[in-house]
């Protein structure tokens, strides 16, 4: 059926909003594509050609099944809160939003895992079943706002993912739309470590760039018996670090470990959500314990031990939900806290090895005042994933470039003492030069290889995730000449 | 179709005003959105993109778009006004966003914009001069029942009342209904226009003016009264300054702020010697609150302005700052509490009105889901866009609970809109305003003593 009061003559709108089957559910217009431009990531920005809402499965096929015919570019979006760019339509993507297929379809407490559609929000998987007792464990710290798919296609972490595992840990099945329209499905009856390749791991991290995923079947845990949380403030980082790997080598395994350092902290207390800490300490970790209700006292104190071993000014253990749930709000808002100091700001998202912590923070500080841009650090702590928050002004000629150099230089940092670039943002636009920090041509194009087996026409958000080919085709050239010069 | 690099390091920087196209006085102010970092950490607190999943419906792509007519990328026309005037002002973004953006603001800054770029016409327009400027300035028009009736028949909420039959809701209905309910049909402003002061029953301990709101005090007078009664039992002696006006939140919503300029100069005057200013609307508490962004580019009222608004409070937030006698007879009910959006966003009050009422010896009450969502009101948001208005009254309605017999909350814009749901969806619950609960609790209290 055609769909009426369209105001354009653009046939390729005409014939997608044919598929949406409403004038409401695709947005042409300039103004309404403006708010497309970018992600959470707002250096680049470019508008899509169209951005359409399908409803389900069967829209979402039919519509990348024309996209592919026509040789349009397009790309999937969730929320819109990915960091790295991964939802910029760089080529002026035809945006498909996931966001209207936000159904909860259904909850297997026997079998733990619950199957959601990709636009379900992640906190609210969470809040769905907490009154019978269960809980989803991945949280990233945009958890309010993000989609379930968003998390899939990053294949997202959080503060808790240190005792539980990242997203992938938690996908059990996954329903996907392939880049030529056709309807897929891995692991479909949650059986997990299903024989042959793991698609799933293929899939979950792949940022978009292997196909659209339309339906989700998770895992989901049983909440813990017990939890405690600690506050606990040091005076220098180099405490701080140390504490964080004492409490790991003493075997706790804590369910959070989170630093903040002192940037970060008045960030966070100049902010919506302030919590009081002292303004002039180094690093304050936020710990978490979870578990049976036995032993917890018992790892509690053994923190506090480790803690006041290590010099900390002062340490303290959660009085109340309420008072965890201040704690916590401080912590998982910390990124846009920065608003509150910066009109900008860049997070980068490397992990390094623990211990390298203490030499890591020192190297940002002389990055920070070689660029005269002020870093603010926020730190997964226990899996060693640090954001680096470089905080800028984009309205002054040339702070974002120096900005972009900056964060560059910490993800160099960070490889260079054996960790790497991306821990859960993803690569995106954003990191695509620095992947060549931790992969080699080759490594690169083993990567392009396999894409193209998914994605042949590479319609499907082109340009992210793998530097610019050029060089990479080049060597690419250069491997088929040489073996076709050895046949 | 085009595609157009937008890359934002094309932009010369820091030529924001040249390029911009807010061609009027007062634009959206660039320190509010240089606050925001684009997290979309407020996404899920909105009710538009929650019905619309639309970027440009949400807070973040509102404060990009406004940000955007201001780097010169878009103008002031039709295709702006649209997200812009769909907002329901109701400030949940406010409190989900990190970094404090102050997205309320930029939304009214905007309106004012695009009110002065494009003036309403049509019916809305009509409707829009009739109430806005024919009748909430006046208050003795809408005193009048003559008033109150062209007010109908203009804005269409005549119909309204009649389709969805609300009239059978309305105050008057309830005193049937409510035995323990005082009968009161009168505005405060008519009845005490002989008195200066309200004396305290009993010891004067403060003195406080009140705004009596200009739809509250004809459509509500009951909770006008009961305000008085309970304030005046707590030991505070009520002024009610002649001079007061409309708050002009109504205006200021609509984009029309030179007219929100000179109510809110007129209030500052009416309440120059009141060292307190008592609000039960908490929409217009709100409005009061914020003057001083009205007057951003004329210093001395905006000094005037900040001074008048740090007087102004919330009727639970001064019983319960104040401390106030905790009713001793029984009210056997089961209730639920609607944060109001701006009591609850607007102004953070959202633990003393829920005291007042667990303080009341009877009281059941019982949480509702989401109890901070908007129910859609919005001033006159339902009548200018009822479709949007609906789905989010319709929500609202999911979440109140089936087995309460009243929904509690401290905003007459709401309540109306909530007896709007409760007859809609065929529920039977009882709308009243938190302070008519004290009130009556109060008087079952006096009551039982004169039956000794
Ligand atoms: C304040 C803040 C805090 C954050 N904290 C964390 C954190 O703690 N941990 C973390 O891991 N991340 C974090 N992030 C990053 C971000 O929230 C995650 O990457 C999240 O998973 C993105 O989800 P989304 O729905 O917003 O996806 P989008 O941003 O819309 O999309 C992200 C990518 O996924 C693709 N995509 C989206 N949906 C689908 C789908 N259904 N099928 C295929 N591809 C799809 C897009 O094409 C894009 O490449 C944070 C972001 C912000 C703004
Ligand atoms: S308004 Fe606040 S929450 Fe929303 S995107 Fe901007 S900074 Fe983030
Ligand atoms: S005020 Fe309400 S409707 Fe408007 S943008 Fe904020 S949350 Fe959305």
């Amino acid at each position: 059926m055609a769909v009426k009061g369209l105001k354009t003559k653009d046939q390729h709108i005409i014939n997608l909003a044919n598929i949406v089957n409403s004038p409401r559910s695709i947005l042409y217009q300039k103004e309404d594509l403006l708010a497309y431009d970018c992600d959470g990531f707002t250096i680049h920005k470019h508008l899509p050609r169209a951005v359409v809402f399908p409803k389900n499965t069967e829209e979402v096929a039919r519509l990348v099944k024309y996209c592919h015919e026509h040789d349009l570019p397009f790309l999937a979006r969730g929320a819109g809160t990915g960091l790295s760019g991964g939802a910029i339509p760089l080529n002026g993507e035809v945006i498909i939003s996931l966001v209207r297929m936000k159904k909860l379809l259904s909850v297997d407490l026997e079998n733990r895992r619950a199957v959601v559609e990709p636009g379900f929000v992640n906190l609210k998987l969470t809040n769905s079943i907490s009154d019978k007792g269960y809980y989803y464990a991945p949280d990233p710290s945009s958890q309010y706002c993000c989609t379930i798919g968003g998390n899939v296609a990053e294949n997202a972490g959080g503060a808790h993912c240190l005792k539980y595992g990242v997203t992938t840990n938690h996908i059990l099945g996954l329903e996907v739309v392939m880049p030529n329209g056709e309807i897929i499905e891995i692991g479909a009856n949650g059986i997990p470590d299903a024989p042959g390749y793991d698609l799933l791991g293929l899939l979950t991290g792949s940022e978009g760039t292997l196909g659209i995923v339309t339906k989700i079947t998770v895992r989901i845990l049983k909440n813990p018996e017990a939890k405690q949380t600690v506050l606990a403030y040091f005076d220098k980082v180099a405490d701080g670090s140390q504490a964080v790997s004492d409490i790991i080598s003493a075997g706790i395994v804590p369910a959070a470990l989170e630093m903040m350092d002192k940037t970060a902290i008045e960030g966070v207390e100049a902010a919506a959500f302030p919590v009081g800490h002292p303004k002039d300490i180094e690093a304050v970790l936020l710990i978490e314990v979870d578990g049976i209700s036995a032993g917890i006292d018992e790892q509690i104190n053994e923190i506090l031990d480790v803690c006041k071993k290590r010099n900390v000014r002062e340490v303290k253990v959660a009085q109340d939900e309420a008072e965890r749930g201040r704690w916590w709000a401080n912590r998982k808002t910390g990124f846009g806290a920065m608003g509150a100091i910066s009109p900008d700001y860049l997070v980068q998202d490397g992990v390094i090895p623990r211990s390298k912590l203490p030499i890591v923070l020192e190297r940002i500080n002389q990055i920070s005042e070689e660029y005269g841009l002020r870093i603010s650090n926020i730190f997964h702590a226990g899996d060693g994933n640090l954001h680096p928050l470089v905080l800028f002004d984009a309205r002054i000629p040339g702070e974002t470039e120096k900005a972009l150099a900056a964060g560059s230089a910490c993800l160099q940092v960070c490889a260079d003492v054996g960790g790497t670039i991306t821990g859960e943002h993803g690569v995106g636009i954003e990191k695509r030069e620095e992947m060549r920090f931790v992969f080699k041509d080759e490594e690169i194009i083993a990567q392009t290889d396999i894409r193209e087996v998914f994605n042949p026409k590479n319609l499907l958000n082109a340009g992210k995730l793998f530097p610019t080919p050029g060089r990479c085709v080049e060597i690419k050239k250069e491997m088929k000449a040489a073996s076709t010069a050895a046949n | 179709m085009s595609v157009r690099e937008m890359d934002i390091k094309a932009d010369p920087s820091c030529t924001t005003n040249s390029l911009s196209n807010y061609l009027w006085s007062d634009p959206p102010d660039e320190n509010k959105w240089a606050d925001c970092v684009h997290c979309g950490m407020c996404l899920e607190s909105c009710p538009t993109y929650e019905h619309t999943g639309q970027e440009q419906h949400s807070p973040r792509g509102r404060v990009h778009l406004i940000k955007s007519v201001a780097e010169g990328k878009l103008k002031v026309n039709e295709m702006f006004a649209d997200p812009v005037f769909q907002c329901l002002d109701c400030r949940a973004c406010t409190t989900a966003c990190p970094a404090d953006v102050d997205v309320g603001g930029l939304i009214e800054e905007a309106r004012g914009q695009v009110r002065q770029a494009m003036p309403l016409t049509g019916w809305k327009g009509t409707v829009s001069k009739a109430i806005l400027e024919g009748l909430f300035p006046h208050p003795n028009r809408l005193d009048s029942l003559g008033g109150l009736l062209k007010f109908y028949q203009k804005s269409g909420l005549q119909k309204a009342v009649r389709k969805t039959g609300l009239i059978n809701i309305m105050p008057k209905h309830l005193v049937e209904m409510e035995s323990i309910m005082p009968e009161i049909k009168e505005s405060v402003r008519k009845k005490y226009k002989n008195e200066n002061v309200i004396k305290a029953k009993g010891e004067s301990k403060h003195e406080v003016s009140f705004l009596t709101g200009c739809v509250m005090d004809v459509m509500f007078g009951d909770i006008n009264e009961a305000t008085i009664n309970v304030l005046t039992r707590n030991g505070n002696d009520v002024k009610i300054p002649k001079n007061q006006t409309c708050c002009g939140a109504l205006h200021v919503h609509a984009g029309d702020r030179e007219t929100g300029r000179k109510l809110a100069k007129q209030n500052i005057e009416a309440f120059q010697d009141s060292e307190k200013i008592i609000v039960n609307a908490a929409g217009c508490g709100c409005m009061l609150k914020e003057y001083p962004e009205l007057f951003r580019e004329e210093p001395e009222w905006h000094e005037k302005a900040e001074e008048f608004s740090k007087k102004v409070e919330d009727i639970s937030k001064y019983l319960y700052d104040t401390g106030y006698e905790k009713p001793k007879a029984e009210i056997n009910k089961r209730i639920t509490y609607h944060d109001a959006c701006h009591l609850a966003h607007g102004q953070g009050i959202r633990q003393e009105p829920r005291d007042l009422l667990l303080n009341i010896p009877g009281v059941e009450m019982v949480h509702m889901p989401n109890s901070d969502r908007c129910c859609g009101s919005a001033g006159v948001y339902n009548i200018t866009n009822p479709e949007m208005a609906g789905a989010v009254l319709e929500s609202k309605m999911e979440n109140v609970p089936d087995d309460v017999e009243m929904i509690s909350m401290g905003n007459p814009g709401c309540m109306l809109q909530m007896a709007i749901g409760v007859q809609k969806y065929g529920r039977n619950q009882q709308v009243v305003h938190t302070v008519q609960l004290l009130d009556w609790a109060y008087q079952k209290e006096d009551e039982g003593k004169e039956g000794k």
